[in-house]
């Protein structure tokens, strides 16, 4: 009787149940058009994600599009970036040393508690506006030559952004960081201690205990709370909006302004986000699969 | 603990790092805009003040001004689309050089922002929810000013003040958007909507049988548009002032107004 | 902050140490501690006034009370604050609700039950919260006839961090072992029974931290409500700097509202945790 190992039995109740919902669904719609002052028109959707270009007499890649680029862009760079800085902090939290738990611990108590709003104008108008233009950024853009910066801008969006684009990526990347090290550190404390001692008899050292094998046995437990996570922060990347980077969300505020269609914009969105994040998902359940094999 | 001791080396020298260029300089934002040969325009979206078209470029009566000011100085405009929070932050930090978005000046804004000469002026309109309004028997000026009443108003607009002088009694719920603001007042959620005008007008028309003018067409309030530049920077009011007049007198403005609100022929390029 | 060194994740193992020297004190670490965190906000007070922008804190009080003629008037500030106190209390107690019978439909060997649960998951998990309190403000409210927007907005973020509470409920069951329920079969307990009387008490010990998160991600995501106007802390700090364009002061004064409550929060059920933990 332990739950959830069972196959699922279809039973009477079920079909009560599914058939109750999916009456509850058909009501919702039915009362849409009876209930909401609204007129629906969903033929000018289909221009914002791709458009005829009369000049190239091709189509192109319009704003919806556009923004769910930019979005996966700087979610990806995001990714990584906090994925290095959550497991350095993830380590450093069960660090033997008290500094470098010190550290992590303000770090990750600060981001997880502050909301993103402030901590993004603290980060980008006062850290960021200063050590950003000393990296240069602008200016190795603007020398890369013509087909240089057709690849940066594949990677890394327009040129006239860019130094926003990595202060948003960063700042995107900390905020994650702060819980991907919570993650990591609990997916490090739940090897057995028997490991370590395991590992001490065979003269091996802390580090290379941590290299060699706590790591690899955390790295897999850890990868289905990290797919939330990644799943998180794509999500949340709308926040770099404020900050002038033209990502998805933002883009479909101004369409849904400029042609009074909120509904029909927004239903879209949610489906791409919904498709990216579930491919997300479905890559990390893989992973996920192919990794217990690999241990097994 | 190499690694530790790389960042603490790190963190010691960024402060020496950052110690040698200067950031600050006192010359004005316009010796910079025609130096650099480009001035950066902070903008949020705002029927019809800027708006997309179907091809995704900006259109909108803040898009004919700022393009038509760059032209007048020699320089290239750059617009940065920014969301509505970000923009006075990213003033204040010089990520731009002026916002021209239709702002409404006031004086509790302008202890923060200067602000130059009026280049528009905006009324507030009403629209309000017929069966909402006859239900709960709004018929009065004193009527509506009730704390039963919900007005919805876009949040940083002109006529919150409206509001605020007309019905202090009422509830005012402020939205991103005027067409979440809209929709709250279509969907029996709140009395009435307050926008500039000629949205409110547009509204009833598009919307017969659900809305209406609870007191005519006539519009409340008139305010005063203006672009916002950072304090301390007199030469940048000057030229400011000094372009908006020059453009008035020769009645550039009047004309490019009357194309964004006195008709909706700009519908077409959006819809 | 109440946690000790000890909370702060304490090494697996240590290794026999030798005689520690001077700078291997303790002190030594707290005290690089500090100076790294005093290099952070030294590096951000520069960079504050590198933009050379007139702080104008003296007009701040006014947004928290006001004192007319002797008597103290709560400004929008207070408001706000105690509306998002008031909906992350309600929206604790239908997140932990909905979690636990999303918990259970999982665990359960129904089949709508796990369909429902598996769908609903994935809707809530994959898409924007922003998309969400859209839906639930603008179609379902007068679909339903809800007709209160504070409540829809408590409902949609019930909804929305249930989601996740019903994965930390659903792991803390699963490590039950599994002769607990095999105990509770013997001695005759149903399921719900056994549910109730064994498996829950235990797995609420581990539960608890990581619903400290979802507690703590109640009160911040409560500032999306803005998006539909209700009246919680953020809206408030919102039309704030609308009237008045002082992002920054707002802004940073709102943070660490913020910040307060939700690491006074933290503390108490740390606090909460360690009574729990001494009782057995």
């Amino acid at each position: 009787m332990t739950p959830g190992t069972k196959r699922a039995r279809f039973h009477w109740l079920d079909l009560v149940v599914l058939t109750t919902v999916i009456g509850f669904v058909v009501y919702v719609f039915y009362r849409v058009d009876s209930v909401l002052v609204y007129r629906w028109d969903w033929s000018v959707i289909p221009g914002y994600l791709f458009r005829w270009d009369e000049e190239t007499e091709s189509y192109a890649a319009n704003l919806l599009v556009r923004g769910l680029i930019t979005t996966i862009r700087i979610s990806f760079w995001a990714l990584i970036l906090a994925s290095v800085l959550g497991v350095l902090l993830g380590v450093a939290r069960t660090s033997s040393r008290l500094l470098p738990r010190l550290i992590a611990w303000g770090y990750v108590e600060f981001i997880r508690n502050i909301p993103p709003v402030p901590f993004l104008f603290l980060f980008y108008f006062f850290i960021s506006s200063q050590i950003i233009p000393l990296l240069g950024l602008r200016d190795a853009v603007e020398s890369a030559g013509p087909n240089g910066q057709a690849v940066l801008a594949v990677l890394f969006g327009p040129a006239n952004l860019i130094e926003n684009f990595a202060s948003g990526l960063i700042s995107l990347a900390m905020m994650s960081a702060a819980y991907i090290a919570e993650i990591v550190r609990a997916g490090i404390q739940s090897i057995p201690r028997g490991q370590y001692e395991a590992g001490h008899s065979v003269g091996l050292s802390s580090r290379e205990i941590l290299r060699q094998i706590v790591l690899p046995q955390a790295i897999q437990r850890v990868v289905p709370p990290l797919a939330g996570q990644f799943i998180t922060l794509i999500k949340d990347s709308s926040l770099v909006a404020l900050i002038s980077i033209q990502e998805l969300s933002f883009l479909a505020m101004e369409i849904a302004i400029s042609e009074q269609r909120f509904f029909e914009v927004w239903l879209t969105v949610g489906l791409m986000y919904f498709v990216v994040c579930y491919a997300c998902a479905i890559a990390f359940g893989w992973l996920e699969r192919r990794m217990g094999r690999h241990l097994r | 603990m190499r690694s530790l001791k790389t960042i603490l080396g790190a963190m010691v020298a960024l402060p020496l790092a950052l110690s040698a260029p200067s950031i600050a300089s006192a010359q004005s934002v316009i010796e910079d805009v025609v130096s650099r040969g480009k001035l950066v325009v902070g903008l949020s979206t705002f029927v019809p003040w800027a708006m997309r078209d179907k091809k995704g470029d900006l259109i909108g009566f803040e898009i004919d001004v700022a393009n038509q000011l760059a032209e007048d100085m020699g320089v290239e405009v750059e617009f940065v689309p920014t969301a509505f929070d970000g923009i006075i932050p990213a003033l204040l930090a010089k990520k731009f050089d002026v916002i021209i978005t239709g702002m409404v000046m006031k004086p509790q804004r302008n202890l923060t922002v200067n602000f130059s000469d009026p280049y528009a002026f905006l009324t507030v309109g009403m629209a309000a929810n017929k069966a909402l309004a006859e239900a709960d028997g709004l018929e009065t000026m004193e009527d509506w000013n009730s704390s039963g009443v919900t007005l919805t108003i876009k949040r940083g607009t002109a006529p919150g003040e409206t509001a605020a002088r007309l019905f202090p009694k009422a509830r005012v719920r402020q939205f991103d958007d005027d067409a979440q603001a809209l929709q709250d007042v279509l969907n029996g959620n709140a009395h009435a909507f307050l926008t500039s005008e000629p949205k409110p007008a547009y509204y009833v028309i598009d919307n017969p049988d659900v809305l209406y003018h609870p007191f005519g067409v006539g519009p409340f309030d008139p305010s005063a548009s203006a672009f916002a530049v950072r304090k301390g920077d007199p030469d940048a009011l000057n030229f400011f002032n000094n372009w908006i007049e020059y453009r008035k007198l020769d009645g550039w403005l009047d004309e490019t107004h009357a194309k964004w609100f006195k008709g909706r022929d700009w519908l077409e390029q959006v819809q | 902050m109440t946690a000790t060194l000890d909370d702060l994740g304490a090494a697996p193992l240590r290794p026999a140490r030798r005689p520690r020297a001077w700078w291997q004190a303790p002190w030594v670490d707290v005290v690089q501690f500090l100076l790294l965190a005093g290099a952070l906000f030294w590096l951000a007070w520069r960079g504050a006034n590198a933009i050379d922008y007139r702080w104008q804190w003296s007009r701040v009080p006014a947004f928290f009370y006001r004192e007319i003629d002797g008597e103290i008037i709560w400004g929008p500030l207070i408001w706000g604050l105690q509306v998002t106190l008031y909906i992350a209390a309600w929206g604790l107690v239908l997140t932990l609700a909905i979690g636990l019978v999303v918990a259970i439909l999982r665990l359960s060997d129904s089949l709508s039950g796990r369909i429902l649960s598996r769908v609903y998951l994935e809707t809530i998990r994959n898409t924007p919260l922003l998309v969400q309190v859209s839906i639930f403000y603008f179609v379902l409210q007068p679909i339903l006839g809800i007709n209160n927007p504070l409540w829809t907005g408590i409902l949609c973020l019930a909804f929305f961090e249930g989601a996740f509470a019903s994965e930390i409920m659903r792991a803390g069951i699963n490590a039950v072992p599994r002769g607990q329920w095999e105990a509770s079969q013997t001695v005759g307990l149903s399921r719900a029974g056994a549910y109730r009387y064994i498996v829950l008490p235990q797995a609420l010990p581990l539960m608890l931290p990581p619903l400290t998160g979802i507690l703590v991600n109640l009160i911040k995501h409560s500032a999306i409500l803005s998006f539909v106007a209700v009246f919680e802390l953020t809206t408030e700090a919102r039309n704030l700097i609308g009237d008045t364009f002082m992002s920054f002061e707002i802004w940073f004064v709102v943070g660490a509202m913020y910040l307060v409550i939700t690491m006074t929060l933290s503390a108490g059920v740390s606090w909460l945790e360690r009574r729990v933990a001494a009782k057995r």
